[in-house]
């Protein structure tokens, strides 16, 4: 907490300073998150964890055709899920969230009808809200909680061609960038019977050497939108490999990430009574242990009032390949859900939302409550409610149900 | 040029240019023809600050900068917020068509994506305030049939329809005579009266009357947003390419 409010002060000085520049701009927050936990986990006794963060933002824009961007964040936390070595992350390689984070460091020219960025940046393909199948430069941060991931920034150099209304994206990802997947020894990974009494060692990951590359190419039509796209390169969520060392009862897992190749589209299409959205990927690897598979969503989204309603299904299809329980996939084992968000505006300052997802074997419900308090306080109490078979993807955190409460000052 | 944005007299082109003589005053058409004529503008620039009053009196201030390019319903409006701090970066994208509803797109830097507004969400108050998607669009004037109601002495009352898609069944405007300016306008849909705007504080920028204050009342909620615009320019030079989804993900 110490290094994140130190960092803090320092950047807000900077900020400062520059904000005397013309084509500067600004902004971030401090945010507090203790979550409460009913149940132990068998690997998690904690109950209670508290996590800190400051997120400085700021863009520095001297001419029109040139903008600077970059994104800072601080963090601490109480249950390790943050690295306690004070230094600056570059490549989000980390198994835990490095506690001083070069989040977004990226330089942008922009003329005529194209836009070139280069650097650390978000790129976000996917049309679709719960589950996004095309969207694969986005790797997620899994540690906190499995059900509520938060993106992450890649390296890489993207050029988008706009003209009237089309626009083709070209990725190049030269550095792979995986997923934070929930740590062995926490309640977001729960363990197999099979490895009881064994200790779980991270043994550290093979990461592919080469690049990924992706291009979509976005139409927008009258009442519809829609995007083809293609990437190729790796799968950001691991396999596994083990070892077991039965001298020490130990189980060495090493993360192997698998080849891909991906070919989507998304769609949406507004009609007088609702939008409906739709999208799907086709998944093909040459990595021994990955699957081939289709997987797709689709919704309706609708606005009663000042109520927004979604809703709709994700499934997938395995079409090459075995299955294999030593593979981290949510985004596969989700699917084959009912899955809904409703959000209501109640006025400028509260609001609330419900999302939920059901399928055969668990579910899990997450509602939230937000209060603005003047213009730079917000409070978000939350609660989580997960239950289901112990063998499904989401009954196995039924355990896991908690309440949360964010507090957030911005400026 | 026989075209008129609606939407306009609450947010884009909040005043309209000095009438000398008032000759379309048998038609209501012409009326509005002729206040469109007089308010047109290539493109505008300002900065907004607006004051949210819900009920029990609670306030809340946002701030946004506004861009729009091109008039009469065939234009493109960008709008950013820069305060509250926890929207600032938010943007909305608005392509106005003039034969039919405009296309939007709002950015949430949070989450790094651009979501489109489906026609049907229009009705929906824009990020709490008390206008709606819909009423941040300029529509153009063929897209209403338009009926002189009432002469009021310094006013007209004019009953516009819409012919196309809208939340709104008809509204009544209130213009000025003296200067054909929009001084207040009543929004009603199938329940009744939907919001009041009143248009003051007017003055006149580059030969164009606007008002500098715009206060909506959401009549069924009881809530009130009054903007106050800053900074106000017309005629300025802007770039098209500024005005497009990979312009709006450009946005802090």
């Amino acid at each position: 907490m110490k290094i994140a409010l130190g960092c803090g002060t320092v950047l807000f000085l900077i900020s400062s300073a520059a904000a005397q520049t013309s084509g500067f701009e600004q902004r971030g927050f401090l945010e507090s998150q203790p979550f409460l936990f009913p149940q132990t986990a068998p690997n998690d006794s904690a109950v209670a964890l508290d996590q800190a963060l400051f997120q400085w933002d700021a863009t520095y824009k001297p001419v029109p055709w040139f903008r600077l961007s970059g994104s800072f964040d601080a963090r601490a936390d109480t249950h390790r899920q943050v690295d306690r070595q004070a230094a600056v992350s570059l490549d989000d390689r980390r198994i835990r969230r490095p506690a001083l984070d070069m989040r977004l460091l990226s330089a942008q020219f922009h003329k005529g009808f194209l836009t070139l960025e280069i650097g650390r940046q978000l790129i976000r393909w996917g049309r679709t809200d719960i589950l996004t199948p095309t969207d694969r430069f986005a790797p997620r941060d899994y540690l906190t909680a499995v059900i509520a991931s938060d993106p992450l920034a890649v390296n890489a150099v993207r050029a988008t061609f706009s003209g009237g209304n089309d626009s083709l994206d070209l990725v190049w990802q030269p550095w792979f960038t995986p997923s934070r997947i929930p740590l062995f020894d926490q309640r977001w990974n729960p363990l197999p019977s099979e490895v009881d009494g064994l200790q779980i060692v991270d043994a550290g990951a093979h990461y592919p050497g080469g690049s990924q590359e992706g291009a979509r190419w976005n139409h927008v039509g009258g009442q519809f939108e829609f995007a083809l796209a293609y990437f190729r390169g790796f799968n950001n969520l691991p396999l596994f490999e083990t070892r077991t060392d039965p001298a020490a009862a130990t189980l060495l897992v090493e993360r192997d990430y698998a080849n891909m190749q991906m070919a989507g589209g998304d769609l949406a299409w507004q009609f007088p009574w609702a939008t409906v959205a739709g999208e799907a990927g086709y998944f093909r690897s040459g990595t021994p242990g990955a699957q081939d598979y289709v997987l797709y969503v689709v919704q309706l989204e609708r606005q009663v009032r000042e109520w927004m309603l979604t809703c709709g299904y994700t499934g997938s299809e395995i079409t090459g390949g075995l299955s294999t329980p030593l593979q981290f996939l949510p985004d596969l084992e989700i699917s084959k859900s009912f899955v809904g968000r409703a959000s209501l505006t109640i006025d400028v300052n509260r609001g609330i939302s419900v999302e939920t997802a059901v399928r055969g074997g668990g579910s899990f419900v997450r509602a939230e409550y937000s209060q603005a308090i003047g213009n730079h306080w917000r409070i978000t109490p939350v609660a989580a409610w997960l239950r289901g078979d112990p063998a499904d993807f989401l009954g196995q955190y039924r355990r896991n149900s908690y309440l949360e409460l964010v507090v957030r000052y911005s400026f | 040029m026989n075209r008129i944005g609606r939407r306009t007299f609450v947010l884009t082109l909040p005043g309209f240019a000095l009438a000398q003589n008032p000759s379309a005053a048998g038609s209501a058409r012409q009326i509005m023809e002729e206040v469109q004529s007089r308010q047109k503008a290539d493109s505008q620039h300002y900065e907004g600050t607006l004051e949210v009053i819900g009920g029990g009196n609670r306030i809340a201030t946002k701030r946004w900068i506004f861009d729009r390019l091109g008039s009469s319903g065939n234009s493109k409006a960008m709008l950013r917020f820069t305060v509250p701090a926890e929207v600032k970066g938010v943007a909305l994208l608005i392509v106005n068509h003039p034969d039919r509803a405009s296309d939007q797109w709002m950015w949430r830097p949070a989450i790094g994506r651009e979501q489109r507004i489906a026609l049907q969400d229009r009705s929906t108050r824009f990020f709490g305030t008390d206008f709606s998607f819909e009423d941040l669009e300029e529509r153009d004037i063929d897209q209403y049939d338009f009926k002189l109601d009432a002469d009021e002495g310094s006013r007209w009352k004019i009953r516009a329809t819409p012919r196309k898609s809208s939340q709104y069944t008809y509204c009544f405007f209130l213009v000025d005579k003296s200067r054909y300016t929009i001084s207040n306008a009543e929004l009603y849909n199938k329940k009744g009266l939907a919001r009041a705007i009143d248009y003051r504080d007017f003055d006149r920028v580059k030969g164009i009357w606007t008002a500098r204050t715009t206060e909506v009342h959401d009549v069924m909620r009881d809530s009130r947003t009054i903007l106050k615009y800053d900074q106000l320019q017309f005629n300025i030079p802007l770039k098209d390419s500024d005005f497009t989804l990979d312009a709006l993900r450009r946005t802090l």
